[in-house]
């Protein structure tokens, strides 16, 4: 094995990848310009959805169409609430609820008035989709109107029977927030970051790993370059440093385009977020140091393993059928996970690969740092890297995969 | 220059080369002339050190193959047939390079060499554009360069006319005669009767793995009653029986 060949090869391939328009476009361009499209459109679909939510449309029927009750709701009940805005009268509450003319019709027992003179409930039947997301998100609006009113009405009878309002409330509920003050409020930061990361860090080098080995193999120019004085081992090592190198490259590409996204619509990451504020990241050095090793290793385990399978493909097709297969495996752990917080890693996960690097970035972002299971992270995926390397020394040193025709 | 003694390859059941000797001098062109699936190619394999030799050794350029492999790689050039095996993101001078730098040529004289090869070969216009546009005839004399950029004291010609036109295989036969005319000894593999018999000093004929004659053609002649090359093949290699 020579350093010197090794870089030669590293050299060679990453000024060929370069060249590559279809590489450079998959790799690079792509995440750059559609990641922020995505984020925009996702971000701003959501802020429309929260917006649709808030405005609430209420329809009355028929038979509630009478000035007492319109003044009840109106008024007594949603005055309030700005964003709720009546609109008409309808004979056929269904058809108007499905017909998505309204979100809400209401009923309101025609003799409300007397009942409520009496001190007898009286009642309101509102016709909702619960099947739509929106009339669904806004019923709680709606209830929520509505008990605040009742609440009214009982607190004035107590009132009048000069009753202390305090005996509604033997019981009040005194929150207190236990939660570390380095726990950051990023749920969204901390589910899409750590999925996305690994899972592009685990593919990214895929184009990379089909084209130099299976590809070479293919364009014919693999034998010619194993009849040099470079050895096998270093060959390998400059090829497997290039798919390591692009591993990251398209992952970088992937963030950059996630954060283009998110500048140009910050409501994506917030949406998810207590009060809508992006939390303070606070990664102490060393959790972020070892982060990015575990990261790294990650990367350098995919690799091998790439160029393990492409060295087995008899051409670059059988490579690329290959390795789809490795982008559902590495898919799985990233969306199992995905909506784990901090507080919900388990110490198994630290040992798994892919799992190892989802939990110690979720973990940094979350801020609730467990230097231990770090170091487990690191060391297992290290042994990981060895295990992984050997396997595609071994590979690439067997006569009956290399020349398989 | 190169001598092989028993030369064995197994493929599992199948043996693919079996105890195959032969000697090339120096200046020699040896043409190894066998059916598809003979053990030619196995054979170039073995002596450029892809394949590890089942049983038996050679010795190429003074070192042993099994155990000094790096050492034979630097003697050996290798051209195969069919496509050029050129980098098409690479300028031809880049691909000529890479494969110097692979065979420890020191910076300084591998420029010189590939000033002097773009001159031997012509390549002046296009020797810094990149391989992916070249014609076939273009590519063909980037890969003859290529091959013999570190100068080596070996040439292997695998199959080299394999799906070429008339003016590239008269391209391919020059460049061969010339690696004799500079000393080279030479092992062409070939399935064409009228290629070996036009370009080899000596022929060896592999059939199923094993040597089943070799010397000159007029020697092949003389032991086969003066019929033509194509019978003696016929006769000796059982017609691909």
């Amino acid at each position: 094995m020579s350093i010197k060949h090794i870089w030669i090869v590293f050299k060679k391939e990453v000024r060929d990848i370069i060249r590559d328009k279809r590489t450079l476009i998959t790799n690079l361009l792509i995440p750059i310009i559609l990641m922020p499209i995505l984020v925009y459109f996702m971000g701003g679909g959501m802020e429309k959805m929260e917006k649709d939510i808030e405005n609430v449309t209420i329809a009355l029927t028929e038979k509630s169409d009478t000035a007492e009750i319109r003044s009840l709701l109106e008024q007594n009940i949603f005055g309030d609430y700005p964003n709720v805005s009546f609109n008409g009268v309808v004979a056929d509450p269904t058809a108007a609820i499905q017909d998505d003319v309204v979100r809400f019709v209401l009923d309101v027992e025609e003799d409300f008035a007397a009942k409520l003179g009496e001190g007898t409930p009286y009642k309101i039947f509102v016709h909702y989709d619960e099947t739509d997301t929106k009339s669904l998100s806004s019923y709680g609006i709606l209830t929520q109107a509505i008990q605040e009113y009742s609440q009214k009405q009982v607190e004035q009878r107590l009132i009048d029977m000069n009753i202390d309002l305090q005996i509604l409330q033997p019981v009040s509920i005194v929150p207190i927030n236990e939660a570390d003050e380095n726990a950051g409020g990023n749920f969204m930061l901390m589910m899409i970051v750590p999925m996305l990361a690994s899972i592009l860090i685990a593919v990214g080098g895929i184009p990379a790993a089909t084209d130099l080995v299976a590809g070479e193999k293919e364009r014919a120019t693999f034998e010619p370059l194993l009849t040099t004085q470079a050895g096998r081992m270093s060959i390998l090592l400059g090829k497997y440093m290039t798919v390591t190198m692009f591993s990251f490259v398209s992952v970088i590409a992937q963030l950059i385009g996630l954060l283009i996204g998110g500048l140009m619509s910050p409501s994506f990451f917030t949406m998810t977020s207590p009060g809508g504020q992006i939390g303070n990241f606070n990664i102490p050095i060393g959790a972020l140091l070892l982060t990015i090793l575990i990261l790294v290793t990650l990367g350098m385990v995919f690799a091998a393993v790439e160029l393990g399978i492409s060295t087995y493909a008899r051409s670059f097709k059988e490579a690329q059928t290959y390795l789809s297969f490795l982008t559902i495996i590495a898919m799985v752990p990233g969306y199992a996970t995905m909506m784990l917080q901090p507080d919900d890693l388990q110490l198994y996960m630290f040992f798994i690969p892919l799992l190892n690097a989802i939990a110690a970035l979720k973990m940094s972002l979350g801020g609730l740092i467990n230097y231990t299971y770090l170091g487990i992270a690191l060391g297992t995926s290290m042994l990981y890297v060895i295990l992984s390397l050997t396997a595609a020394a071994w590979m690439f040193n067997q006569e009956k995969y290399l020349f398989r025709s | 220059m190169i001598e092989t003694k028993n030369l064995t390859k197994h493929f599992g059941e199948v043996v693919a080369v079996d105890n195959l000797s032969l000697h090339v001098n120096r200046g020699e062109i040896y043409g190894l002339l066998g059916e598809n699936g003979a053990g030619k190619t196995t054979t170039l394999r073995m002596l450029a050190t892809m394949l590890q030799p089942t049983s038996g050794n050679a010795v190429l350029a003074g070192y042993d193959l099994v155990k000094n492999p790096e050492k034979v790689r630097s003697s050996i050039g290798i051209l195969f047939g069919g496509d050029s095996g050129l980098y098409d993101r690479l300028t031809a001078a880049e691909n000529i390079a890479y494969f110097g730098r692979l065979n420890n040529m020191s910076e300084l004289l591998l420029q010189d060499r590939i000033r002097e090869l773009t001159e031997v070969f012509g390549m002046e216009e296009y020797i810094k554009r990149r391989a992916g546009k070249f014609s076939k005839g273009m590519k063909q004399k980037a890969a003859f360069a290529r091959s013999i950029v570190h100068n080596p004291d070996i040439m292997l010609f695998d199959e080299p006319t394999s799906g070429l036109d008339v003016s590239a295989i008269r391209n391919v036969h020059e460049f061969i005669l010339d690696c004799r005319s500079q000393g080279k000894s030479i092992i062409l593999s070939s399935h064409s009767m009228s290629e070996v018999e036009k370009l080899c000093d000596r022929i060896g004929i592999i059939h199923k793995g094993k040597l089943v004659a070799q010397g000159s053609t007029a020697q092949l002649q003389e032991q086969h009653q003066g019929k033509s090359l194509e019978d003696i093949f016929i006769e000796v290699a059982g017609g691909g029986k």
